[in-house]
């Protein structure tokens, strides 16, 4: 009880902010009723799922400081658990997201254990070469496909099944995912006023002294860890139903990793609405990016460099993105 | 016996040209504490700089090497000044995600200029000749040279870092900058020159490289890890660890040719039915982990 009302008290954020976010979440519920293309809609549910990526990413990069970017293999793990178990098995989805998100989480643990003994630098770039052999090995297994990877075909199903959800409509999926969406942002909220989330962020400013209070500092990394991986597999489970065909090159590569970290880094890491604003702003942009540029002959990648220019702006000038920019605003107005 | 001792000698001479990449990662990091994803980026401008400068002057690729150097240098430089500089001032994840980006801005520079096809050298003094060392390992020339010339660039480079005044300058603003900056360095020229060296060695590399490999805007990535991998096992920092690191993770890129040894010596059934060409750089990137986590410092590190 005190968990769920901890989850639904957002009394302390400043009321400016609920306004923005209560009109936000009407215009995300109301959405498939107002008049829209279908690729608005595919970007709509691109976002959301960023958005519960980034959310997962926040709670170890963002309130604990440890720079994740090894994401993707998680987010691999819970894909092809879902697409392995429906093809062979016709498990649906209800049953195999959580075999999913438990084959990931035990995944993270005997990986943490080593990873956290390392620090700054060293983590990130050790929690690449994890991602990347994941991902190798997934490329030669012909269980799960190898290198082809594997394909959802609809025809067997009569759509729209709910159990195994496979759907025609985008409509159906677009208001699974804004569920989890909100249960997220409910899970995070409660997770940053949770004990775990204290000694995640007293860790964040200094691990030396959250040691001597008594933390235990790699049981907790270990442990937020866990939490991030759920939710990157959740989602995972959910985009091999969605897309319906799924390779190790796009469900696994480290690209998707350091979008993940970028999104929450661009919107503001360690804030609650941080990787939402991240997601809101960068996929939009990625996708009408592609759409205009990508595909027009003579100007392959120039998408990819406006992209890249901005990843290299913002890194460079606002390293707190941009809900730092807003704090920093009002700060200013208090003093 | 023969594929494992030609396996041996292929991985310590591919090990001599990665040792070279890799030292520019080790001088980046040594002096400012900053992990350069765009390493593997620099050594696919070499490659390009290297393959375009003797396709465009029909002079033998092993002549380029200095216009390589000098366009790494200038790209270091530039580089630093245009970007990294500000990058500085931010916490670690905004250093790492902000040469994440310099990587895909080059990467895809790369390919609207390049295009994305696969090029490669088919010229050149040394091209399809070979030598025969004996119990059937044949060493072709183009890789020799790039080994032997690697290994001269690399002990210019140590030479300047030990013996030179400059060297030596920027050496001590790798132990402690603000010890350096008290004793009257200009750390920011020496973080500069870093760029410089370091861009100058990996793009040298590249166009010894590409003697034997073909190059696309996408090889960069590959050879990031690698280099990544050989400065963690030779320590964040360390030169000399660098080369010696640099033969070991040579040798780890062959463990497809060792496999096959043991397969075939011992006659090993499951052994054959592993798909360990595909497997060829997962070694790699294993290798880094497992050194990682048991010897956080390295070899011959001497910083944490």
């Amino acid at each position: 009880m005190e968990a769920l009302r901890n989850a639904l008290d957002f009394s302390d954020f400043p009321r400016i902010d609920l306004i923005v976010a209560g009109v936000v979440a009407t215009f995300l519920v109301a959405f498939p009723l107002t008049p829209h293309s279908s690729f608005a809609m595919a970007t709509m549910i691109q976002f959301l799922m960023f958005s519960l990526y980034g959310m997962g990413w926040n709670t170890i990069g963002g309130y604990g400081g440890q720079v994740d970017l090894g994401k993707a293999q998680y987010l691999g793990i819970g894909a092809f658990t879902t697409a392995v178990m429906l093809i062979r098995w016709d498990i649906p989805f209800w049953v195999s997201m959580p075999i999913g998100v438990a084959l990931a989480v035990a995944w993270s643990f005997i990986i943490g254990y080593p990873l956290f003994r390392l620090t700054g630098h060293y983590f990130a770039i050790a929690t690449i070469a994890t991602s990347l052999v994941l991902k190798d090995i997934f490329e030669v297994w012909d269980f799960v496909g190898a290198a082809r990877g594997l394909e959802i075909s609809p025809i067997k199903y009569s759509p729209p099944d709910f159990l195994r959800l496979i759907f025609k409509e985008d409509i159906y999926y677009y208001y699974i995912i804004l569920g989890f969406f909100f249960l997220g942002i409910l899970y995070v909220n409660w997770f940053r006023k949770s004990r775990l989330g204290f000694q995640l962020r007293a860790i964040k400013d200094n691990e030396a002294v959250a040691q001597s209070l008594g933390i235990n500092v790699h049981w907790a990394k270990i442990k937020t860890y866990a939490i991030a991986t759920a939710f990157v597999s959740l989602v995972g489970s959910f985009h091999a139903c969605y897309i319906k065909n799924i390779e190790p090159e796009d469900t696994m590569s480290l690209d998707l990793s350091i979008l993940i970290a970028l999104m929450a880094m661009l919107g503001g890491a360690g804030s609650l609405w941080g990787p939402i604003i991240g997601a809101g702003v960068l996929i939009p942009l990625k996708s009408y990016l592609k759409e205009w540029l990508g595909a027009k002959a003579g100007l392959v990648g120039m998408d990819l460099i406006l992209y890249s220019l901005i990843i290299m702006v913002v890194s460079a000038a606002e390293p707190r993105g941009i809900w730092g920019i807003v704090e920093k605003i009002r700060r200013r107005k208090q003093a | 016996m023969d594929i494992l001792v030609s396996s041996l000698a292929a991985g310590i001479l591919i090990g001599m040209v990665l040792a070279l990449m890799a030292l520019g990662l080790t001088i980046i990091f040594g002096v400012m504490d900053i992990v350069n994803f765009a390493h593997g980026e620099f050594l696919m401008i070499g490659m390009y700089a290297g393959l375009l400068t003797a396709q465009a002057t029909g002079m033998d690729p092993l002549l380029t090497l200095p216009f390589a150097a000098a366009v790494g240098f200038l790209l270091g430089i530039i580089c630093y000044f245009g970007f990294v500089k500000f990058l500085l001032r931010g916490p670690m994840v905004a250093q790492l995600l902000g040469t994440f980006g310099l990587m895909l801005f080059l990467r895809n520079v790369a390919l609207l200029v390049f295009g994305s096809e696969d090029r490669g050298l088919h010229h050149g003094i040394l091209v399809g000749k070979s030598f025969d060392v004996g119990m059937g390992v044949i060493i072709p020339a183009t890789k020799l040279a790039a080994a032997v010339l690697s290994v001269l660039a690399f002990c210019v480079v140590w030479m300047l870092m030990k013996r030179s005044k400059i060297g030596k300058a920027l050496t001590a603003t790798a132990l402690d900058g603000q010890g350096a900056r008290y004793m009257g360095i200009a750390t920011e020229r020496m973080n500069a020159l870093a760029w410089g060296v370091g861009g100058g060695s990996v793009t040298v590399a590249g166009a010894l490289l590409v003697n034997f490999w073909s190059v696309n805007p996408f090889v960069g990535l590959l050879f990031t890890m690698i280099a990544f991998a050989i400065v963690a096992l030779g320590g964040f920092g360390s030169v000399p660890g660098a080369f010696f690191a640099g033969l070991v993770v040579g040798i780890i890129t062959e463990i497809p040719g060792i496999w096959d040894f043991f397969t075939y010596t011992f006659n090993i059934e499951w052994m054959a039915n592993v798909p360990m060409t595909s497997l060829k750089y997962m070694w790699v990137y294993l290798a880094y982990f497992v050194i990682m986590v048991v010897r956080p410092r390295g070899l011959f590190g001497w910083k944490h």
